[in-house]
């Protein structure tokens, strides 16, 4: 049986709606001990795999050097450091094309923006498995309800706007000690610009959501010590950095364009 | 010469690694895995050049097989392909021990293109998948798929897709034309060349083209099946489908080394293949690969080049080796439809005009190959293959159970002579004889009967028995071995023997 993103549905749906009856499901670490898991739970497993380690177990279609857990912290439980316990939110209605565009499609935007990689087909199995790792860690929440803590914090308007110089300053002091002062990363540190950190087309790209991120989370171990105007700086002196290209654009029109001029 | 051959072997089994692996419901590199190391234990342990691999048939059973236990390509799924694999292999080596390999000149000529001629419908079946970007949608009949895609055509059609895989066919096709041995190499890098264009002008967000991805590749992937109780028991299931896989892989293979032993002064043992195969299919999920069984196309090739050891199968191992270290990052953007156009040809190719044609002019040939390939069609490889053997057996015992008898009237009464295999199938066939013969002594002449068994024993000793009070007499015209046997069974005391 090839398990349809349909299938997946409503499998989520049935789980959120008798997820009073499994609240106390296995424990990841239990399920890691077990010699045999069914079809869903192993799912589970391998999912969790892929997102603490992304680049042996998803290599495929991965293009970075980053792991999921990189901004989905504590593999996806941390609240404000982007939750992956979202599965109620799914699928989201958009009027644009009229699809209802779920879990599945936003995970393998990640793969395409965040990990500068390939879109996975909608049934890879990677896909297949993070939907399952996704629903897991939703258990017990209420549909179409948002989880607390969900995405990042959303800084309040300082005023100012962000200004890339102070933010420089900011990174050289307080983040250049983990992710190099060229933002390649140090050993165990990812990157932060440059071709193997996150492309144009990231959420973590966008000034306001990464600033969130930062405030709430940066310097690791050490959240909530920036002024939310040092985090707006960093993350616009972050924006200006070198990145590989946003998978939007078609690479035929850029050429046109860079002839032309 | 030998080298050579490996060489172009190679070059031919990437393509159908990867795609076979699709139809396996594995990622590609487990294909290639296959590729490499079936393909070298196969010739290692063997005696003949027949390129073993990855192959068609075996790979469409692995996928129906196992599907129902797991999500294609999930860490739980590859564990049962692996399972399957190690039954498949240890079946076919049991199969070797019982000196099998006589078994499978049953299967007639008929159901075995039948086989084939299916396994390429459901291969252009399947090809549709990925050539439209069908992905998500399931459906049990052909028609049923080819009803969807027509009543929705505009939605579920990936327009970049079908180009890609369009351009590959035809070239695949023009290809043909001017070299029918590398039109498949022809036809995947045209599709590749296209798909590059594509994604030149448009991005992916828009296309949503399918590639194949990073290919994470090791040189030695040594992997070892999980073996518990809960996967024994849930693979209970499979044994079926390893039984079915088993046979069909060995089938193609020991048709593949018989024409060889024909055509070619090539020292074959036929048990020894068996050997080979079944051990390399034992040995393949150690090496993260899956079972396969030989190759028509690529042993034609390897032939035609003059390779004629097993040679030209360990250096096209180890040339996929090399060449995929160096091709894996290109492979990295190989759009899937151009896979699927691939595969589009390569099942097309298993159906064959020239062999309906054959086979019509015999009617229980045709009415065997058109039966095969409507079951598979409608119920699956599986059934085709059981439909197949039963099929091919009871056209043979249909054929050997018939009697070529004659009444002869001589001075001593009248002499029935029996050509043929007197057994329990047959003995009815005589039985009416002998009901239409009610007076008079007989004498049943054994000399060109060909086998003899119990029941055909008993049954002359019945009638004896019945003529004796009737007055009349049977006797018996037999040779030495006959008269052994007869013997044993006690039937001198009840019957009249004569030796020749
Ligand atoms: C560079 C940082 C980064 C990496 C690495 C990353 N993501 Fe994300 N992810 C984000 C951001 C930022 C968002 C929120 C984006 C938005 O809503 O526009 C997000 C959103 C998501 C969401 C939706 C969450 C919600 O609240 O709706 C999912 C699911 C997700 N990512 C999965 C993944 C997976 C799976 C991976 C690994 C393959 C991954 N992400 C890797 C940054 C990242
Ligand atoms: C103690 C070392 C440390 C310091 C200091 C630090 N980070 Fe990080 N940062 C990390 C680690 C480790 C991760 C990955 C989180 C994980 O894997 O759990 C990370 C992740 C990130 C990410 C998302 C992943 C990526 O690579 O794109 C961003 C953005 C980021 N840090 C920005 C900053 C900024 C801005 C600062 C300075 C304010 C900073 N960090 C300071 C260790 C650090």
């Amino acid at each position: 049986m090839k398990i349809s993103p349909v299938f997946l549905l409503v499998g989520l749906s049935f789980a959120l709606a008798t997820a009073h009856a499994q609240q106390n499901q296995p424990s990841i670490e239990q399920l890691l001990q077990e010699p045999f898991l069914d079809d869903y739970y192993s799912n589970v497993v391998y999912g969790y795999e892929i997102t603490t380690n992304t680049q042996d177990n998803a290599s495929r279609y991965v293009g970075n050097s980053l792991q999921c857990s990189n901004c989905h912290l504590q593999a996806g439980t941390q609240p404000d450091a982007l939750p992956l316990n979202v599965a109620g939110m799914y699928p989201k209605w958009r009027a644009k094309n009229g699809k209802r565009n779920g879990i599945g499609l936003r995970i393998r935007e990640c793969f395409l923006y965040s990990m500068d990689g390939i879109m996975p087909p909608e049934d890879a199995p990677e896909v297949l498995a993070l939907s399952a790792y996704v629903t897991y860690l939703s258990q017990g929440q209420v549909m179409g309800a948002e989880p607390p803590g969900r995405g990042v914090p959303t800084l309040p308007d300082t005023g100012y706007d962000p200004n890339p110089a102070n933010g420089r300053a900011v990174y050289l002091e307080q983040c250049s000690s983990c992710h190099g002062e060229r933002g390649g990363g140090t050993a165990g540190m990812p990157p932060v610009w440059g071709l193997n950190a996150y492309n144009k087309g990231a959420g973590m790209n966008d000034i306001q959501q990464a600033a969130g991120f930062i405030w709430a989370n940066m310097p690791l171990g050490n959240g909530k010590s920036l002024t939310h105007q040092q985090a707006l700086d960093v993350s616009a002196y972050l924006n200006l950095q070198v990145r590989p290209a946003d998978p939007r654009d078609s690479k035929f029109l850029k050429l046109l364009e860079q002839l032309i001029n | 010469m030998e080298v050579f051959a490996g060489l172009v072997g190679a070059i031919l089994v990437i393509p159908q690694g990867i795609t076979f692996a699709y139809l396996a419901g594995l990622p590609p590199e487990y294909g290639l895995y296959c590729a490499i190391f079936v393909t070298l234990f196969c010739s290692l342990l063997g005696s003949s050049s027949m390129m073993s691999g990855p192959n068609t048939a075996v790979a469409i059973l692995i996928g129906t097989a196992v599907l129902p236990l797991a999500g294609r390509g999930s860490p739980l799924y590859i564990d049962f392909v692996f399972l399957l694999c190690l039954m498949v292999g240890l079946i076919q080596l049991m199969f070797w021990l019982a000196r099998g390999a006589r078994i499978f000149q049953y299967l007639s000529p008929a159901s075995i293109s039948g086989i084939s001629a299916g396994a390429g419908f459901l291969i252009i079946m399947s090809s549709l998948d990925s050539m439209l970007d069908l992905s998500t949608f399931q459906t049990t009949f052909f028609y049923e798929k080819l009803y969807v895609i027509a009543s929705d055509a505009g939605n579920l059609v990936n327009p970049y897709s079908l180009a890609i895989g369009l351009t590959t066919i035809a070239s695949g096709y023009l290809g043909k034309r001017y070299s029918p041995r590398y039109f498949i190499i022809i036809a995947v890098t045209a599709g590749y060349l296209c798909g590059v264009l594509v994604a030149f002008v448009w991005p992916q967000p828009i296309t949503e083209l399918e590639y194949l991805g990073r290919m994470p590749l090791e040189w030695l992937p040594l992997s070892i099946p999980n073996i518990n109780i809960e996967y024994l028991m849930i693979s209970t299931k499979l044994i079926p489908y390893a039984i079915a896989i088993a046979f069909i892989g060995l089938a193609q293979s020991l048709v593949i080394v018989r024409e060889l032993k024909m055509e070619t002064d090539q020292d074959i043992n036929l048990d020894k293949e068996v050997y080979a195969q079944g051990m390399a299919n034992f040995l393949a999920p150690f090496f993260s690969g899956f079972a396969g069984a030989g190759s028509f196309n690529r042993t034609r090739a390897n032939q035609s080049l003059g390779a004629t050891t097993p040679l030209s199968g360990i250096t096209a191992a180890g040339f996929v080796l090399i060449l995929i270290t160096f091709l894996g990052p290109i492979l990295t953007f190989m759009p899937m439809a151009a896979m699927s156009g691939t595969l589009f040809i390569v099942g097309a190719n298993m159906i064959k005009w020239r062999d309906i044609k054959h086979y019509a002019q015999v009617r229980s040939e045709l009415i065997i190959y058109f039966t095969t390939f409507l079951c598979i069609m409608f119920f699956g490889l599986a059934a085709g293959v059981a439909v197949a053997v039963v099929l091919s057996v009871s056209v043979f015992m249909l054929h050997i159970s018939q009697l070529e008898l004659k009444m002869e009237s001589a001075n001593t009464g009248t002499v029935l002579k029996v050509k043929g295999a007197l057994f329990y199938a047959s003995v009815a066939h005589l039985t009416e004889k002998f009901h239409r013969h009610l007076d008079g002594d007989l004498t049943v002449d054994l000399q060109y009967t060909t086998h003899v068994d119990q029941s055909a024993v008993d049954f002359f000793i019945r009638e004896s028995r019945q003529m004796a009070a009737q007055g009349t007499k049977l006797t018996l015209l037999i040779n030495d071995e006959q008269r052994k046997f007869l013997e044993r069974l006690g039937a001198s005391s009840e019957l009249e023997l004569v030796s020749l």
